[in-house]
């Protein structure tokens, strides 16, 4: 909480909209985002504001550039072109303001996995200039919260895909982020490990804190995020609340489809013998 | 045509129509086929290595020619027929990937009898390179040796009794094994292995040396007598034996290599079918009940706080328990100690030697993020000034001198004891201090501007694939780099001898001390910056593994 208060005396000058009240800062806001990686166009052109204090989903289909763009976002990857600020301040120019106020949770890249679950926080707590005995008391109540109590003193090796979801969730909140940042937090995550980190992270955006996280599985984006940005092919699609972003369509998952373009495809009868007679 | 498409019987599942064999044949050709289409670098070394190894065993198919009719050509061919089974039962260990139709848990959900599945893996084991060479071996093998229809007539057995065996050997051990390297810690096992390779082949010099003195191949006689009766071997040595009139014996080597091929293989079945039907390693420890308990342990809550003591910890817990940082380390110690003193020991070494093992620990400063992996995201998400990485780096460079001081001054203690040469000891310490201090700087330095991916299967891969020159820039440039920031002091010393100014020699101490100090300060406060510059790229860089 501390953390986060500090944080709020000391937004004046950042470039809030006109008129616009200090909960208006947008938590992230990206303008011309570009990537390239050799002729492939992974980013182009994103201007997007996410508001704070929301549940922000990302979604959009696989190599849609969700990873690059967060990747961008949180100073893990240099934009060819563009600026991106969080919380108020700009990534790249000012990064000891940011990086003391966003956890991330990435896809794809390891943890220090030859450390316990426990020694893993307490390196991170500890990195991040957090006092030991505070970073222990929150590590504790994080295991316990996460159900990883039982696994803290074993190596992160030999973790589960969801207990290393959970653990890596817990070092992304350590030091209470005012932002935080999750890649795929429910891939490959088995429903109960879903279900605790889903409770920790209610709780924390309910704490006035965003959460901006990516997924492709629409049910659940549907059921947790208030604000929702739609991807495919490196441009946003659609933004907006979740009833903007939906409009007309029965569920989120239609109107993604149609967004993307991707509706209407069907099977058709090339595959008329499957289920016939064997 | 598709599986889909496949009539599909209502009644029970089709026997196959086809034999298994040709199947797997077939299988094994498009892998290799296909794994040649995947690069081009790849396909070339793959003809490298097929040329290479063709050469190789002409060559030696041509040595063994002319060996024929030798006193020891015996000796030299059982030997060499017992090196290469050898190398066929310990390979599958040290490149348990080295071959897709070799692990047999891919095939788990297939419906296969083991008897046909082990005919099928064992003839298409035959493919490759490797089988390729064991045959121009064996064949070579027995062209030295047989002589009169006798001989011929056992060596027409021996040579595919010797290829069965050898894969056989090569498929059973594999399969036996299947199990350990595919939990952590029989990889990490694996891993290992390297540190043995590498500190054995220090000993192999070592005694091939000594082999050179003694003389000659003689003294392999009596190693040859018992290699002769091994499994393995045998066969080829059947051959000799036939071809001396020794029917009775022939017939009971010959005997040996077969009764051997039926124990292997039923050894072979019998493990394929445990690991294809019970549960895996994994899945029993995953059922173990967890340890409970928590709280800080000693060491951690003596230490300071703050990134220091923080990555202090993590680097020492790493080189405890990070296989391939264990092996860099162990390997490191080892070969830094082992060739100062054997030199010594044989009494051709000088005190000046034992500078070496600061020289190979000092290595282990440079690709400092490689050795991270991809986690150094969490390192790189705490680094927002130029401050933060000085301490990073000074930290890790802390962990390095904690190991390397201590282990540099008893080598080069031991290293003068044993020569006799206390007077040059000072000069010892006080270049290998300079070494030192000039290899954390260019290690700082390479590690900020020249990182890259270490790959964390595998003994023997120290880089991925297309950073091997990056890897090459960082480690020679730096060493030479190393080497001319350390030549005021070499140069000092070195004027010390010459001008017979051996009492002052002692000043070099201090002296290399200070200015290993002064340069490792320098070379970390060039790093700094360009680290916390760079850290996407160095991210982007170390996570190719």
């Amino acid at each position: 909480m501390q953390d986060r208060a500090d944080t709020r005396t000391e937004t004046d000058g950042t470039p809030t909209a006109a008129g616009g009240a200090r909960e208006a800062r947008p938590a992230v806001r990206v303008q011309g985002l570009w990537k390239r990686f050799g002729d492939q166009v992974a980013v182009s052109g994103i201007d997007l504001e996410l508001p704070a204090g929301k549940f922000v989903g990302l979604v959009g289909p696989n190599g849609a550039g969700k990873t690059t763009t967060l990747s961008m976002v949180t100073g893990l990857l240099r934009p060819d072109q563009g600026t991106i600020e969080v919380a108020g301040h700009d990534v790249w120019a000012d990064p000891v303001e940011v990086k003391s106020r966003i956890g991330v949770l990435p896809e794809g890249l390891r943890l220090f996995e030859r450390l316990s679950g426990r020694e893993l926080l307490a390196y991170n707590g500890r990195l991040r200039g957090l006092p030991g005995d505070e970073v222990d008391k929150r590590a504790t109540q994080l295991l316990d919260v996460l159900d990883l109590a039982g696994s803290q003193h074993k190596l992160v090796v030999d973790y589960s895909t969801g207990m290393r979801k959970k653990i890596g969730l817990a070092a992304a909140l350590l030091h209470n982020p005012e932002v935080l940042f999750l890649d795929e937090p429910f891939e490959g995550v088995d429903p109960v490990s879903a279900q605790t980190i889903r409770g920790v992270l209610e709780r924390y955006t309910r704490s006035g804190a965003t959460v901006v996280f990516s997924s492709h599985v629409m049910e659940l984006v549907e059921s947790l995020c208030d604000w929702v940005a739609v991807m495919a092919a490196g441009r946003i699609k659609a933004r907006g609340t979740l009833d903007e972003v939906r409009g007309d369509a029965p569920s989120l998952q239609s109107a993604f489809l149609e967004l993307v373009g991707a509706g209407g495809r069907d099977a058709g009868d090339s595959l008329d013998w499957l289920g016939g007679a064997r | 045509m598709s599986v889909l498409d496949a009539p599909v019987s209502a009644t029970a599942p089709v026997a196959p129509t086809t034999g298994l064999t040709p199947v797997f044949v077939r299988l094994k050709l498009a892998l290799l086929r296909n794994g040649l289409r995947q690069s081009s670098g790849r396909r070339a070394a793959f003809i490298v290595s097929l040329v290479l190894t063709l050469l190789l065993a002409a060559g030696q198919v041509l040595g063994l020619v002319l060996l024929r009719g030798n006193e020891h050509a015996g000796t030299v061919v059982v030997l060499l027929t017992g090196v290469v089974a050898l190398g066929w039962a310990v390979l599958p260990l040290f490149f348990p990937s080295g071959d897709d139709t070799l692990d047999p848990t891919r095939l788990v959900m297939l419906p296969l009898r083991p008897r046909p599945l082990i005919r099928a893996l064992l003839v298409s084991s035959m493919i490759g390179i490797g089988p390729l060479f064991t045959l121009c071996l064996a064949v070579g093998s027995v062209l030295a040796l047989a002589h009169g229809a006798a001989g011929v007539l056992f060596a027409v057995v021996a040579v595919p009794l010797t290829m069965l065996l050898c894969v056989a050997l090569s498929r059973a051990v594999a399969t036996a094994n299947v199990r350990l390297l595919n939990s952590r810690k029989g990889r990490d096992l694996a891993v290992l292995s390297g540190l043995v390779i590498a500190v054995g082949i220090q000993f192999v010099n070592f005694g091939a040396q000594r082999l050179g003195q003694a003389g000659g191949l003689s003294t392999l006689d009596p190693v040859a007598a018992v290699v002769r009766w091994l499994p393995g071997a045998s066969a080829v040595a059947s051959v000799d034996a036939a071809s001396d009139g020794a029917y009775a014996v022939a017939a009971a080597q010959l005997l040996i290599s077969v009764a051997a091929l039926v124990a292997l293989m039923w050894m072979w079945q019998g493990s394929l079918v445990k690991l294809m039907t019970a549960p895996d390693g994994s899945t029993l420890a995953a059922a173990e009940p967890d340890r409970t308990g928590s709280g800080r342990r000693g060491l951690s809550a003596l230490l300071p706080e703050g990134r220091t003591a923080t990555v202090m910890q993590r680097s020492l817990r790493y080189v405890a328990r990070d296989p391939k940082t264990k092996a860099a380390w162990v390997t490191a110690l080892a070969v830094g100690a082992i060739v100062p003193l054997l030199n010594a020991v044989q009494g051709t070494g000088s005190v000046y030697f034992a500078c070496f093992a600061a020289g190979m620990l000092g290595m282990q400063m440079y690709n400092q993020f490689g050795q991270d992996t991809s986690a150094f995201w969490m390192v790189a998400l705490t680094i927002s000034s130029p401050r933060d990485a000085y301490v990073e780096l000074r930290a890790r460079a802390y962990v390095l001198l904690l190991l390397t001081l201590p282990f540099t001054l008893v080598v080069c203690a031991v290293t003068a004891a044993v020569l006799g040469d206390w007077r040059s000891l000072p000069g010892a310490l006080g270049l290998s201090f300079a070494l030192l201090g000039s290899m954390l700087a260019t290690g700082a330095v390479a590690s900020a501007l020249f990182p890259y991916s270490i790959p964390q299967e595998g003994a023997f891969k120290n880089v991925v694939p297309g950073q091997g020159g990056l890897a090459w820039i960082s480690i020679f440039g730096g060493m030479v780099a190393a080497g001319l920031l350390a030549s005021p002091v070499i140069a000092a010393t070195v004027w010390m001898h010459l001008a017979d100014h051996h009492d002052a020699l002692w000043l070099m101490v201090p002296g290399g001390l200070v200015y290993g100090a002064l340069v490792a300060w320098a070379g970390l406060r060039i790093a700094a910056p360009r680290t916390a510059n760079r850290l996407p790229e160095i991210l982007t860089a170390v996570s190719k593994g």
